[in-house]
């Protein structure tokens, strides 16, 4: 076996042999498998760093080009037209569907935690018969294809479903285009992942502190928001963040459940669908809106990339 | 202490009143099973509304017939007759042309496989999953190193999966849009990828092109997801199983062949199972990169039956794609529950 | 106002039962403990008088009402825990506080009353620290801070000095004496430890299987035991039980007999009894003649010899086959017995000796239902020296 550390076999060349400096570095990695292992590290690492990155990149080549100039284009701006940035908002008002989808995100995540908050107290906390088959249960309907729910939620949305209660019968009423047909669609959707990472965090208190604050005065929910919410903030704020990013890249209801128009709540999907115009394409908007619109969600990764990842790990792998 | 006796105070939260007092002490009252199902009362009333009853509803749709005049949006009860005009092609006629299965029945497989929404969604359902497995894999092997600069290695590769899919749509529209760039070019002028006959000069106009880039794309923004699950199943591993390795002299690759890969496959086969209910589904991304008359997926003969409107069509199509997932899904819990959870 | 009292109380979980008719009588200001093996139901009991848990019959009364339904909040009870429970998120001032703060009193008189208990745990310039900033005892000390500053009228406190090192347990123990003496308040006090019980309690509440086994004073439990489980739960080391019969002339076993008239105790000849005898009532005999009876003389040889400091615990080897299991400390074993001894006597392994019982000290037991049938077969007589020898002279 090959020592460990990193770079032992530099220097080991013999300088005797007279061979060309390939010839030396396949002898030397012979002697050294780990020199090979290395080099193929960093290839692979080199590859999959500029697969990630490279269409990030080309958003930016063609927003700085005009428009006029973008085609047959190669790996550089032709030009430099940052005006771009200003000239995009002209166009559509893109921080109006921003500013919708931050609404509609931050919505559903509130109600999403609260919600799953509760479920996850049940579910970590407490013994009760039915359990286990409610557990499967959630866990199963957040399977079904968005597809299969689009018929009834858009008749009831749009207050084409009747409810008889007895003799009387009353139609839901008309709430297209406002946030509600996507926001109570994303909380049903993203609901159940938020309920099994709380319901691992807050599983993980110990009894003692629940009674505690119980014998101390606390009811059972005071309990729930007073001491165990606090105590399990890194799951919430995972929770959290992974429903805000759900959201605000979801596509199937946030298409589907508005008209398209910035003032009837409709989010960034539509925003950006609007820069194809009749008569003419400017891919230069194009890749400009694209670059603010993920500007929100890398920085978000950017800055709880650990929780992200402890998040998904746990929402997948649980059960 | 105990001569400022006042035991009376911690018995006058009982004698408090008013509505939300009392609602309180009812809650307090609750037994712990009663308690539980008033808590899980919010999520079950949610699930309930926006998916049980429209998952029944949809089934219950899909018994009826399409209405064409009119304005009631169902024609009358036909059983289950849009299921057999579906699969025996009778329903064809009312279709969109690009969602009609052209390959015959004596040569099946043989020509234009991409034009059934079926065809197409398993496709892409395969060799999406294929190939986020592979690239994640590739992807967490590089994360569970120890280097400078991993943090931001783990941002770079974390990155594509957190971009919102109308925009993976457009990045992925802008490269391949014809004249653009230098990944497509012209008959005249053909581009590197187009010479290697990967792509036509108007793939997003293509079936088989189209279908293609988007695979790509979706593997761009979603290995991250599988090397994300990887990896932690490789951290979860006893590092001093390696060291036992290396002391029986095992290579680097034995190392990997005997204890990372087989620890690691249940983790894997779990995360392939996610990523292949989550592809079924997809939409958005054809969309926006494509369209659905290019790239028709089961989502897209969803919603495209539903604007025409055909609700019956829609309905039966919807409950089939749902049946299919269904089948995945009980797959993955009757392998768990056996496990015992 | 601090009594509490459990009728009838019983608590089954699924096919369980982790406590079975229940009946308590604790009085105000009384420093009771629950002791038992884990597992007993002791906790579960305590739980239900915290409300906690809710009783699955039965009823539980604090003070004059009735609180079987009733949430903690609502009982006016505090409660120290096993695991300390002290809020990780809050520092010691807002911990003590917790309580008086969900009651909404007001600044001044929290202020007041966390100072005042903090003095009496003596954590006066600690408020500030955060529970992980502090010593095991320290927090021990909050714990019961938080609990006091209420003035409840009942405090549970459950095993609150298992996870202290030994030391740090008997200081501990001297303060909650010291605690109780000043609040005279009633504490309900849950221990696996029999040592604990026995130091600090007015009364021992026994309990075995989810059932009382007996509840009285600590002396009265160790000598008057009320069955064979109490017998050999109270006392370190355990009392020695051999099993026998009771005929004509007293009780017989495989190597002891020992003489009593059976009328006299009110037993049938041929019933099966379980003798004990404690360690310490069991007297090595240096001179053979100062036995009156020889009959009551027993032979053994000695084996284990363990010097504890202040005693000896010497075991004893009835016959030859008899081997000592220093594992098992509870059981019944025929052929051994246990005695404790000065730490002065001269005394060897693997020695022929001769011992007697304290007459006054043997406790018979019903071998079948484990009740205590006679506790002494005759009166102790007060002189002075070895009972083993004057009192059997009297005979």
């Amino acid at each position: 076996m090959a020592s460990e550390t990193p770079g032992a076999g530099i220097g080991s060349d013999d300088p005797d042999t007279e061979q060309g400096p390939l010839g030396r570095w396949v002898d030397s990695a012979i002697k050294n498998p780990d020199r090979v292992y290395r080099a193929m590290f960093y290839v692979a690492m080199l590859f999959f760093l500029v697969t990630t990155l490279f269409p990030f990149y080309w958003l930016l080549v063609l927003a700085l080009t005009p428009n006029n100039l973008i085609a047959n284009m190669g790996l550089v701006p032709k030009g430099f037209n940052p005006e771009v940035f200003i000239a995009m908002f002209e166009r559509v008002p893109f921080h109006l569907y921003m500013f919708n989808s931050f609404v509609l995100g931050i919505t559903t995540t509130v109600l999403v935690l609260l919600i799953a908050s509760l479920a996850g107290y049940v579910f970590g906390r407490l013994r009760f018969p039915g359990k286990g088959v409610l557990m499967l249960g959630i866990l199963a309907i957040s399977y079904f294809p968005p597809a299969a729910f689009l018929i009834p939620l858009f008749e009831l949305f749009t207050g084409n479903t009747a409810i008889s209660i007895g003799m009387v019968t009353i139609s839901t009423p008309d709430l297209f285009n406002t946030p509600a047909p996507m926001v109570f669609p994303f909380s049903a959707l993203f609901l159940p992942l938020s309920i099994f990472i709380l319901t691992t965090f807050y599983g993980q208190i110990p009894d003692g502190l629940e009674d505690a604050a119980r014998v101390e005065g606390t009811t059972r929910l005071g309990a729930l928001f007073r001491v165990i919410v606090p105590l399990s903030a890194p799951g919430v704020a995972t929770a959290g963040v992974l429903t805000f990013i759900s959201v605000y890249n979801e596509f199937f209801f946030s298409f589907l459940m508005n008209n398209g128009e910035a003032d009837s709540w409709a989010p960034i999907v539509a925003g950006i669908l609007k820069y194809q115009g009749q008569f003419d394409t400017p891919y230069n908007l194009m890749a400009a809106a694209s670059i603010v619109g993920v500007l929100p969600v890398a920085i978000l990764v950017i800055i709880a990339q650990e929780r992200i990842v402890s998040g998904l790990t746990a929402g997948a792998l649980k059960e | 202490m105990a001569t400022e006796q006042q035991s009376g105070e911690t018995f006058s939260d009982t004698q408090r009143s008013g509505p939300y007092a009392s609602a309180v002490n009812w809650m307090e009252s609750l037994s712990e099973t009663q308690f539980a199902y008033l808590l899980l009362t919010p999520a079950l009333v949610l699930l309930g509304v926006i998916a049980v009853y429209p998952l029944v509803s949809t089934f219950s749709m899909s018994l009826f017939a399409d209405r064409l005049t009119g304005t009631a949006r169902l024609g009358e009860f036909v059983g289950l007759q849009n299921y057999v005009d579906l699969f025996t092609g009778a329903r064809n006629y009312a279709l969109p042309s690009q969602f009609l299965p052209t390959f015959t029945s004596e040569f099946p497989f043989v020509t234009n496989i991409y034009s059934s929404a079926l065809a197409v969604t398993l496709i892409f359902t395969v060799f999406s999953v294929l190939f986020e497995t592979l690239i994640g894999f590739g992807q967490a092997l590089i994360l569970d190193q120890d280097f400078r600069g991993r943090r931001w290695v783990r941002v770079a590769i974390i990155i594509p999966w957190a971009v919102p899919i109308v925009i993976q749509g457009m990045i992925w529209y802008l490269m391949f849009q014809p004249n653009i760039g230098f990944l497509v070019g012209t008959s005249e002028n053909p581009a590197l990828l187009n010479q290697l006959g990967l792509i036509g000069t108007t793939p997003l106009r293509n079936t088989a092109d189209a279908l293609f880039l988007i695979i790509v794309a979706d593997v761009w923004k979603t290995s991250a997801f599988m090397a994300l699950l990887i990896l932690a199943g490789m951290q979860s591993i006893d590092r001093s199983l390696y060291d036992v390795a290396k002391v029986a002299g095992a290579s680097r690759w034995q190392q990997f062949k005997l204890i990372t890969f087989p620890l690691i496959l249940p983790t894997v086969l779990v995360a392939m199972l996610f990523r292949t209910i989550d592809a079924m589904r997809v939409y958005g991304i054809i969309q926006t990169m494509a369209g659905c008359q290019t790239v028709p997926s089961l989502s897209c003969l969803v919603v495209t039956t539903f604007n025409t409107p055909l609700y019956g069509t829609s309905a039966t199509v919807a409950f089939v794609t749902a049946g299919i997932i269904a089948v995945v899904v009980s797959v993955y819990i009757v392998n768990f529950a056996s496990e015992g959870i | 106002m601090g009594d509490v009292t459990l009728e009838h109380v019983s608590k089954h979980y699924d096919d369980v039962t982790a406590v079975d008719d229940m009946n308590l009588d604790i009085e105000d200001g009384e420093f009771i403990c629950l002791v038992g093996p884990s597992g007993c139901g002791k906790s579960t009991t305590m739980e239900m008088i915290a409300g906690l848990t809710i009783p699955s019959e039965g009823k539980v009364f604090i003070g004059d009402r009735e609180v079987t339904n009733l949430p903690p909040k609502d009982r006016g009870v505090a409660m120290v825990f096993q695991n300390i429970a002290l809020f990780p998120h809050m520092d010691v001032y807002d911990n003590i506080s917790f309580g008086l703060r969900l009651r909404n009193y007001d600044k001044e008189e929290i202020e007041r009353r966390v100072e005042r208990a903090a003095e009496i745990v003596q954590l006066q310039g600690m408020l500030e620290r955060m529970p992980d900033e502090m010593s095991g005892g320290q927090r021990q000390r909050v714990a019961i801070a938080r609990a006091i500053v209420r003035n409840p009228g009942v405090f549970l406190m459950d095993e609150p000095l298992a996870n202290l090192d030994a030391k740090l347990r008997v200081h501990m123990r001297t303060e909650l004496q010291r605690l109780h003496k000043e609040l005279d308040t009633t504490i309900i006090y849950v221990t696996h430890d029999q040592a604990e019980a026995m130091t600090m309690s007015d009364r021992i509440a026994v309990i075995d299987s989810g059932q009382l086994q007996q509840i009285d004073p600590p002396l009265v439990c160790y000598n008057e035991p009320a069955n064979l489980f109490v017998a050999g739960f109270i006392g370190s080391p355990s009392m020695n039980f051999l099993d026998g019969e009771v005929t004509a002339d007293g009780f017989s076993s495989t190597n002891i007999d020992v003489e009593f008239d059976p009328a006299d105790l009110g037993i049938e000849a041929g019933t099966d009894v379980t003798m004990g005898i404690r360690p310490e009532d069991v007297y090595l005999v240096d001179d053979e003649a100062l036995v009156s009876n020889p009959s009551r003389r027993i032979d053994a040889v000695t084996d284990v010899l363990e010097p504890m400091g202040d005693e000896i615990f010497v075991y004893l080897k009835l016959s030859e086959s008899a081997e000592t299991d220093l594992e098992d400390t509870s059981g019944v074993a025929n052929d051994q017995l246990l005695m404790s001894v000065a730490p002065d006597t001269d005394i060897e392994e693997d020695e022929d000796v001769t011992v007697v019982l304290d007459r006054s000290r043997v406790h018979l037991f019903d071998t079948a239902t484990g009740e205590a049938i006679s506790h002494g077969i005759e009166t102790a007589v007060q002189t002075s020296g070895a009972p083993g020898t004057e009192a059997e002279s009297d005979d």
